[in-house]
């Protein structure tokens, strides 16, 4: 069994390296195309982040004071379950404001650590039955007005803005990403013919001598599986410049304050890597089975 | 060691290779298959080791229905049959003992196995001598032993050579058949196609004629025509 391993990764590497410039060249082509597949999902997770408050049509934001009394909160919640302009509202307690507020500064723990649920305002998120931006701005002088409120943020134009730029970018790289995983897909599915081809004799030997089809099969899907997991190997680090370098060039930002959040955490982008690699041997493993199937069949 | 029952195979449903042929061989025979080209001496052997399943008919090697056999146990039913081919087929970057041993890795036989083998069957086809050279090195001759000694290192039931002296001069085909004749000595089932008429008429061996398709002679000591 130990002799089959050697046997196969020898069989795999050097077929590799006869190969080396379409290697390379479906190497490369997964990298960019999970680069980008990634990039992808770290931006609409910075968007998200950075706009964690305003989703699901939450066009503003009551904040209480911290220390509301409760007759105040309950007069607000009277109107919000009474009044026809207010579709649905979701309460946000000084807990889950705290909990809220590390998860979003989880990389600035100095700002973490000068907070305590108790200085939190609880908050109404609020989906209002008319979203038009007129009524909106009504709505909120209206709450602004009652007692106890600290004050009431709406969704400003930045935000939407925020949200539809990092749409559309995030579409625009899944819809490059998409082709270009097709295109590797087929990259590897050559690669591994060529590998097939060169070798000819020796597997039309291996057949009359009763190799058997999987002990053919591996060191060439193992060739196309190497393939994606290098070209991934390659869109990790990747990962992690785009992380250190695009979007905290949003997050310095200083002319639009809101992109401060745009921010993405650690875990978020070692999760991200660990589904790249996921996706990479993926592709390997399918293309290669395709041209191994293909190919290679008795 | 082999049966055809009323075989019939057919390409593209129009060229008949064979047609309801029939014949037993039994183990231990040197059988030599004659015939003009596309009488169908191929498919017949080709048929054996299942490399084509017939259209109709039965063909039972080693008490086993081939015809029927699911694709995965087909290597198995390989690993007890050699093959030989006019051309050779040998791997030129390997040498000669890596091209023999070959055969044994990939069925996945353990190196000290290999080890022993290897050397022992390059002593019978004759070339220790020259177990380090590439085939590129060997004349065609020493090429086919080199082939015969990868067909046979598994020690297989039966061997199939399809026109094994075809690309060699006649000094060297005689050395080729001596040795299928000491192969086939040690009890190993032969078959053999070939357009030799001096070894067919030389050997008396058995002869199966074919002809499009049709066998249309079995003689136990024949000779070519």
């Amino acid at each position: 069994m130990i002799f089959r391993f050697w046997y196969f990764i020898r069989e795999t590497f050097v077929s590799l390296w006869r190969n080396l410039s379409l290697t390379l060249a479906a190497i490369l082509t997964v990298a960019i195309s999970l680069a980008l597949v990634g990039s992808s999902l770290l931006i609409r997770e910075g968007a998200d982040q950075a706009t964690a408050q305003f989703q699901e049509g939450v066009e503003f934001i009551v904040f209480m004071n911290a220390d509301a009394l409760e007759n105040q909160n309950e007069a607000i919640r009277k109107v919000l379950d009474t009044s026809p302009a207010i579709k649905e509202y979701v309460y946000v307690d000084k807990f889950a404001a705290y909990e809220e507020f590390r998860e979003l500064f989880v990389d600035k723990p100095e700002l973490v650590e000068s907070v305590t649920p108790e200085i939190m305002p609880p908050s109404y998120r609020i989906v209002p039955s008319d979203p038009d931006a007129d009524n909106v701005t009504e709505l909120a002088r209206q709450f602004s007005e009652q007692p106890g409120v600290k004050e009431v943020a709406t969704a400003t134009e930045a935000i939407r803005q925020i949200e539809d730029f990092s749409t559309r970018v995030s579409q625009a790289l899944l819809l490059a990403a998409i082709v270009l995983v097709a295109v590797s897909a087929v990259l590897i599915l050559n690669t591994v013919f060529t590998a097939i081809s060169a070798r000819k004799t020796e597997i039309e030997v291996m057949k009359l001598v009763g190799a058997t089809n999987w002990f053919i099969r591996i060191p060439f899907m193992l060739e196309g599986t190497i393939h994606g997991l290098m070209g991934a190997g390659l869109a990790v680090p990747a990962l992690f410049v785009v992380d250190s370098r695009v979007l905290a060039y949003f997050q310095e930002s200083e002319a639009v304050p809101l992109f401060r959040g745009f921010a993405v955490p650690d875990g978020f982008v070692w999760n991200t890597s660990i589904w790249i690699l996921v996706i990479g041997a993926a592709i390997g493993m399918i293309g290669s089975a395709f041209a191994v199937t293909r190919y290679l069949d008795v | 060691m082999i049966r055809f029952e009323t075989v019939t195979k057919t390409f593209k449903g129009e060229v008949v290779a064979l047609r309801e042929a029939s014949a037993e061989i039994q183990r231990g025979e040197f059988v030599f298959l004659v015939g003009p080209s596309g009488s169908g001496k191929s498919t017949f052997i080709r048929l054996i080791n299942r490399e084509e399943v017939p259209d109709a008919g039965k063909i039972l090697v080693a008490g086993k229905d081939v015809s029927s056999l699911s694709s995965w146990k087909v290597p198995y039913l390989r690993r007890n049959i050699g093959y030989v081919f006019q051309d050779y087929k040998l791997l030129p970057k390997k040498t000669v003992t890596e091209n023999v041993a070959f055969a044994l890795e990939v069925i996945g036989r353990p190196r000290p196995i290999i080890k022993r083998q290897v050397p022992a069957i390059l002593e019978l086809v004759g070339l220790s001598r020259k177990a380090d050279r590439l085939p590129e090195e060997l004349s065609g001759g020493e090429q086919q032993r080199v082939s015969i000694a990868r067909a046979f290192v598994n020690r297989p039931l039966i061997l199939l050579a399809d026109e094994p002296t075809g690309n060699l001069d006649p000094a060297t085909s005689v050395g080729i058949m001596r040795l299928l004749d000491r192969i086939n000595r040690s009890g190993t089932t032969v078959v053999m196609a070939t357009h030799d008429r001096s070894i067919v008429d030389t050997m008396r061996r058995r002869v199966i004629e074919l002809d499009r398709g049709m066998l249309v002679r079995d003689e136990s000591r024949g000779v070519y025509e």
